[in-house]
């Protein structure tokens, strides 16, 4: 089965998409938590990060959204004193990202963050705790992280669960003001992630700053105020989960339609991109009415029309798939997720 | 400096429930020394009881900061917890430090058993400087394999980490005379290692007679090679642990 997706022309909507919404918003005065200027990290030939731009304010809850490769954990890293940048400037706190981790500023949790080996779970979120300068009590920690119950197993008996239930807590050991996890709920089942989440709400309602990274879109949705989309290495879009739909083409609409011609749908107003499979046509689109009426006036008479709206994980999608699609011509589908 | 000792602290917690490692650092030079340490008459111009004693002290120091320090670094760094370490306000170098004074610390009950074993199982008699001037020698002789440990474990993977650890574990016991006392050939290829010159120093100040300055030099020089490989390979692998 072939599947074909055209996309319109977006370089409108694309240059609104990477304006970020600072404006509007003020946060007691003081700079950014965290700026990324023009931030770009090469291996080789490679362009893990090119050219990264972004600013983290005060309380925020930021999801970082990319597909695998997208230069998420590289930027995470850097953003954390683990990688130097190849070229621009990150500052954290108004300082270099090292002092910041240094005095205790960020609690991180790293997918590649591993735990001391022997020793039991209290023992490592004491030693931990105690490292930092403003510790949270042991207790505290243990219970925010869910970890309470395993307290006096040893680390490395631990399920995949559990374990990064324990990396968070020492994420959380100490007080600090910005929270950074890279993929925290991957290996836990969908109550802990539940649980997970309402612990994290918790430490952010004390009025810190969260940015996570995430693959599930679903997350991003519901726990984030803002979204970052990256791909290959670039922000593309950058809003709140309901303007980065929005801009994706805010409508998905399907019919039946024999003998469509693709060029002459792809220039129906507000079409930001097409799928046709045989006589079947996914459109979606930024103004469902206008593109029908226009579709109807041209004299074709689609049937089985179906109008809904577009998810968080097809605006991703839309999103990621025209940007590659803009480095490396037609890229199907299908390919879109993982291939970059 | 704080951060550094507790760190310290919770890795010779680790080390004291390790079974495997208390074995190898002090339980195979205390059987060692039951067995071998009053069979000879004489080496190296001393007591044989009191060549063993030192050669036996060195091992276990040595084998503990080598073997103890090397696995594990390439272990934690493949786990990540080198990596999660960096993320806390602990300084970046803390990690290595405390590694190296765990060892120091892991390495001085054996030292002091093997020490008091040959001074009442193999009738080791000595002054008081004396006693303390081996127990040093010996104590800081081993921070060289604690450097060279750093070194290798940073640098490789732990598959890789066992074998060129077992290689240079022999190497170092076999030809510098630890195991048994060199003579011929192998004492003239031995003689440059920092396990023969340690031991080599330890009974010249038993037998009274006046160490050469080229056996401290030696040691020194050895500090300095591997202190600086571990540099390298802490430097090299910054960005990918």
């Amino acid at each position: 089965m072939v599947i074909l997706r055209w996309y319109a022309n977006q370089s409108r909507a694309k240059a609104h998409w990477a304006t970020p919404l600072g404006s509007e918003m003020s946060h007691q005065g003081t700079g950014p938590v965290v700026s990324f200027e023009n931030v770009s990290k090469h291996y080789g030939s490679l362009k893990a990060v090119d050219g990264l731009s972004l600013e983290l304010r005060r309380g925020e809850t930021v999801a970082l959204l990319g597909p695998n490769g997208a230069g998420k954990s590289t930027s995470l890293d850097m953003l954390l004193a683990l990688r130097k940048p190849t070229a621009g400037k990150i500052r954290m706190f108004g300082n270099d990202p090292y002092h910041a981790v240094k005095s205790g500023q960020v609690g991180a949790m790293l997918q590649s963050g591993g735990l001391m080996p022997e020793v039991t779970v209290r023992e490592l979120v004491t030693l931990v705790a105690g490292l930092h300068p403003r510790p949270v009590p042991v207790n505290t920690t243990l219970r925010r992280a869910g970890v309470e119950s395993v307290a006096d197993q040893r680390v490395d008996r631990l399920s995949g669960g559990q374990t990064q239930r324990v990396r968070f807590a020492l994420a959380i050991a100490g007080e600090c003001e910005l929270i950074v996890l890279d993929e925290p709920t991957t290996a836990m089942d969908v109550e802990t992630r539940q649980r997970f989440w309402s612990s994290m709400k918790e430490e952010v309602a004390e009025g810190r700053t969260l940015l996570f990274a995430t693959h599930y879109l679903e997350e991003a949705d519901q726990a984030a105020d803002r979204i970052l989309v990256i791909n290959r290495g670039r922000l593309l879009a950058d809003g709140t989960p309901e303007e980065i739909k929005k801009r994706a083409g805010a409508k998905r609409m399907s019919f039946r339609l024999v003998n469509a011609n693709e060029p002459f749908l792809l220039g129906l107003p507000g079409v930001v991109s097409l799928e046709t499979r045989h006589d079947l046509v996914h459109i979606q689109t930024s103004d469902s009415d206008a593109t029908l009426y226009a579709l109807l006036g041209a004299g074709y008479r689609p049937t089985e029309i179906e109008v809904g709206s577009l998810g968080l994980e097809q605006a991703f999608l839309a999103i990621t798939a025209e940007d590659d699609q803009a480095a490396g011509g037609a890229i199907p589908a299908a390919t879109a997720m993982s291939d970059n | 400096m704080r951060g550094i000792l507790m760190l310290t602290q919770a890795e010779v917690n680790r080390l004291r429930r390790n079974r495997r490692y208390l074995i190898f650092t002090i339980g195979l030079p205390v059987i060692l020394y039951l067995i071998i340490g009053k069979q000879g008459s004489k080496a190296y111009g001393v007591q044989f009881a009191a060549y063993y004693m030192v050669a036996m002290a060195t091992f276990g120091a040595f084998a503990g900061a080598l073997n103890g320090n090397s696995i594990r670094i390439s272990e934690e760094r493949k786990v990540g917890w080198i990596r999660q370490l960096r993320l806390t306000p602990l300084p970046a170098n803390a990690y290595v430090i405390a590694k190296i004074l765990t060892s120091m610390v892991i390495s001085v009950p054996s030292i002091v058993i093997v020490l008091l074993l040959g001074r009442f199982y193999g009738d080791v008699h000595l002054a008081m400087w004396q006693w303390i001037v081996i127990a040093v020698i010996v104590w800081l002789g081993s921070t060289i394999f604690a450097a060279l440990a750093v070194a290798i474990g940073y640098r490789f993977q732990p598959d890789q980490v066992q074998p060129i650890t077992m290689l240079v574990y022999f190497a170092f016991t076999i030809l510098g005379g630890i195991w048994f006392p060199l003579s011929g050939v192998l004492q003239s290829i031995g003689k440059g290692t920092p396990t023969y010159e340690a031991v080599k120093i330890s009974t010249d100040v038993i037998g009274g007679a006046s160490v050469p300055a080229g056996l401290v030099i030696g040691l020194v020089v050895w500090l300095f090679i591997f202190a600086a490989l571990a540099t390298l390979s802490v430097r090299s692998m910054a960005e990918t642990v």
